[in-house]
């Protein structure tokens, strides 16, 4: 190991920080379009204010504010303790970190703006989607480039889960990015009709897949057995789990098209691979929940533990819940109903942020060499997150049920027994319901976000050197 | 022993700490549990759907209550009595099973019987099914769910006989059970309304 040599953790800091930001805003945005379902007239007569503004902005600020930048942070902090060699091209991680902030901070002002692709989770117009390539490309760089350096022959497995997020979601997000540019602010998607749809839900179940999930399981196979303090339960599971996840997921975006114009094979394709993704996601349950099982003496001194048990929880609900709502017969139920918005939830607040918020508690006070500010503060988010995710998701099973049942109820003569708008109009408590879980939930983001701030106030962080390593593991 | 009884269990379940004393101290025989506590509460729930049902048809939203026929009511009834015992025991069976990794006591009836307790709440706030609205239930049964759970995870310790950071890794790994097998009724559920049992659907 070369004299001098340090971890570039600073970058590492940052993002953490642009991840509790982009969560505040995030979860803000949708606190308020959700109040928007109660009392649509709080817009204001602002388009920019308008539902249909707003909620991309809100999934957008989440799922590539919080989501990805909190991955890039772990994934650049992680890489090196798992590779015993600071970052390759640190100037490039620095870019990529702050390019990352200026693209999505471009992005989310085209978004208010009225600027659209139309595709879910694919909304950024072609400039954008550009500057997110070469983003992205940068992160690879500097993420591969430091795996070619490494001092450990062994490449371990959060690295394979954080490696298939950025070569996946490069591929996912070029060609489904593929259009044609008619202005600055307007182009069209190089594919059409069908095969437009099955394009964009390849990527949009994709990016589910191996940003919501593989990136964050990339974040847990490092930190969990961090904050156990021990290995991992299974390491051979791990790898099964890893190729039999990334083998299975990307066949399963059809289900999204359950009876549409798409062919029928593809949907049934769709349905049986979804199902077959319930065997490696629970493997990976499994191992979490032995790995902290033989750790329980740490709960006692962790408070960021009892946040990832809990994610595990929710992360076993959602890849059981996936599969099955992919299931042709429920879908007919399910689909466009807030039964699907509730899974989305219990996924994206149970166990992307529980699990983030619990790696911040974690990381955090390490960065700066501190203690945790507050560990009162942090158990009132967990319970707060805890009772906030609950009521969401009980709301949503709800109202998304009620939906299903009541917009396919037939009368007597075979006529739909409701008018849609008079279901939609009953949905309004549901509504007010979920509102007042977001309020929690976010409440809870606010805690955290002053306890981190508190955390890191006046202190820098800390420069660690790699260790020694020894010959037989080189 | 004194708390195999539906009464005296609705009374502690607001006296948490005195409930884990209660459970802690018995060694319930299984067969004792499911006749004395499992079968009594889960017949409560399916007797006042039944009633409410009946009387003022449910409302979901969107218009006109939905009256199912006598039948279809008693069916529908039935098959909530025994979605609740096979949800009572086989929360019980998986606990049990998981006993052994988080240091707890093992016997089934034990298991039974903190199931029994963590369930009360629910159980009493099923009176909101006399009110048949679907909004009116979620409104009563949503507190009730978070007590259960303010249950599980206070009484787990010292009702099974394990430290209280185990006691949070179980109540945590008994959550994702029942959600799950939550979850799994309502897939089951909409599985036979789209094959054509239960109400009419244009499917």
């Amino acid at each position: 190991m070369p004299a001098g040599e340090r971890y570039h953790d600073r970058v590492a800091g940052w993002l953490t920080g642009f991840a509790v930001l982009w969560s505040l805003l995030g979860m803000t945005a949708g606190v308020y379009i959700a109040a928007e379902l109660v009392w649509p007239t709080i817009d204001f007569g602002q388009e920019w204010l308008s539902y249909g503004r707003l909620r991309n902005l809100h999934t957008n600020a989440v799922i590539f504010g919080f989501g990805v930048s909190a991955l890039m942070a772990t994934a650049f902090y992680s890489v090196q303790r798992t590779c015993h060699v600071p970052l390759f091209a640190p100037g490039l991680a620095w870019f990529v970190a702050l390019a990352w902030q200026a693209t999505l901070l471009a992005g989310g002002a085209s978004l208010l703006a009225g600027w659209t692709g139309g595709k879910e989770y694919a909304e950024l117009e072609w400039p954008i989607d550009i500057a997110i390539a070469v983003v992205w490309v940068c992160f690879a760089v500097v993420f591969f480039g430091t795996i070619a350096r490494r001092r450990i022959q062994a490449i371990y497995v959060s690295n394979w889960f954080y490696g298939a997020l950025i070569i996946v979601i490069a591929m996912l997000h070029i060609v489904n990015s593929l259009a044609i540019p008619v202005t600055w602010s307007k182009s069209y998607s190089l594919f059409a009709g069908a095969q437009d749809a099955i394009v964009q839900w390849w990527y949009g179940h994709n990016a589910v897949g191996f940003l919501l999930t593989g990136g964050f399981l990339g974040m847990l196979y490092y930190f969990l057995p961090k904050h156990a303090d021990r290995p991992i339960w299974s390491y051979r599971l791990s790898i099964v789990a890893f190729w039999a996840f990334t083998y299975s997921y990307i066949w399963a975006g059809p289900h999204h098209l359950h009876y549409n114009a798409v062919p029928e094979w593809v949907q049934s394709l769709g349905m049986i691979m979804s199902l077959v993704l319930l065997a490696p996601s629970w493997a990976t349950m499994v191992n979490g929940v032995m790995t902290v099982a033989g750790a329980w003496e740490k709960l006692r001194t962790d408070v960021a533990l009892k946040f990832i048990v809990l994610s595990l929880a929710f992360y076993g609900l959602a890849t059981f819940e996936g599969p099955m709502m992919s299931i042709k017969s429920v879908n007919v139920v399910s689909h466009f109903t807030d039964w699907t918005v509730g899974h989305v939830h219990s996924g994206a607040l149970g166990w992307n942020a529980l699990i983030t918020f619990g790696t911040f508690y974690f990381l955090v006070p390490r960065l700066v060499g501190a203690e945790l500010h507050s560990t009162r503060l942090a158990n009132w988010h967990f319970w707060l997150a805890l009772a906030g995710v609950m009521l969401y998701v009980l709301a949503m099973w709800g109202a998304g049920v009620s939906q299903g049942l009541l917009w396919l109820s037939l009368d007597e003569i075979g006529e739909l027994s409701f008018s849609f708008k008079d279901i939609m109009a009953s949905m309004a408590p549901y509504y007010a319901l979920r509102l007042v879980a977001g309020v929690v939930f976010l409440s809870g983001a606010v805690l955290m976000a002053i306890n981190l701030w508190m955390t890191v106030k006046g202190r820098v962080i800390v420069r660690v050197a790699p260790p020694a390593v020894a010959e037989s593991a080189a | 022993m004194t708390f195999l009884s539906p009464w005296r269990l609705a009374r502690l379940t607001v006296r948490p700490s005195e409930a884990g004393e209660h459970l802690a101290a018995a060694t319930p025989e299984a067969h004792d549990v499911i006749l004395r506590l499992v079968l009594p509460l889960s017949v409560v729930p399916p007797a006042l759907a039944w009633i409410g049902g009946a009387t003022f048809g449910w409302r979901l939203g969107g218009g006109e209550p939905l009256y199912i026929p006598a039948g279809g009511l008693a069916l529908i009834s039935l098959a909530y009595f025994v979605a609740l015992v096979t949800g009572f025991v086989s929360t019980a069976l998986v606990a049990s099973w998981m006993a052994g990794t988080y240091g707890a006591r093992r016997e089934f009836g034990a298991h039974l019987a903190f199931v029994a307790l963590v369930g009360m709440p629910a159980i009493l706030a099923s009176v909101a099914h006399l009110a048949p609205h679907a909004f009116v239930n979620m409104l009563l049964l949503i507190p009730a769910l978070i007590w259960c759970l303010y249950l599980l995870y206070r009484c787990l310790p010292a009702a099974l006989g394990t430290t209280p950071e185990q006691g949070i890794l179980m109540a945590s790994s008994v959550v994702a059970y029942v959600l799950v097998a939550f979850v799994s009724l309502l897939g089951i559920t909409v599985v036979l309304w789209s094959g054509g049992i239960g109400p009419s659907l244009g499917v």
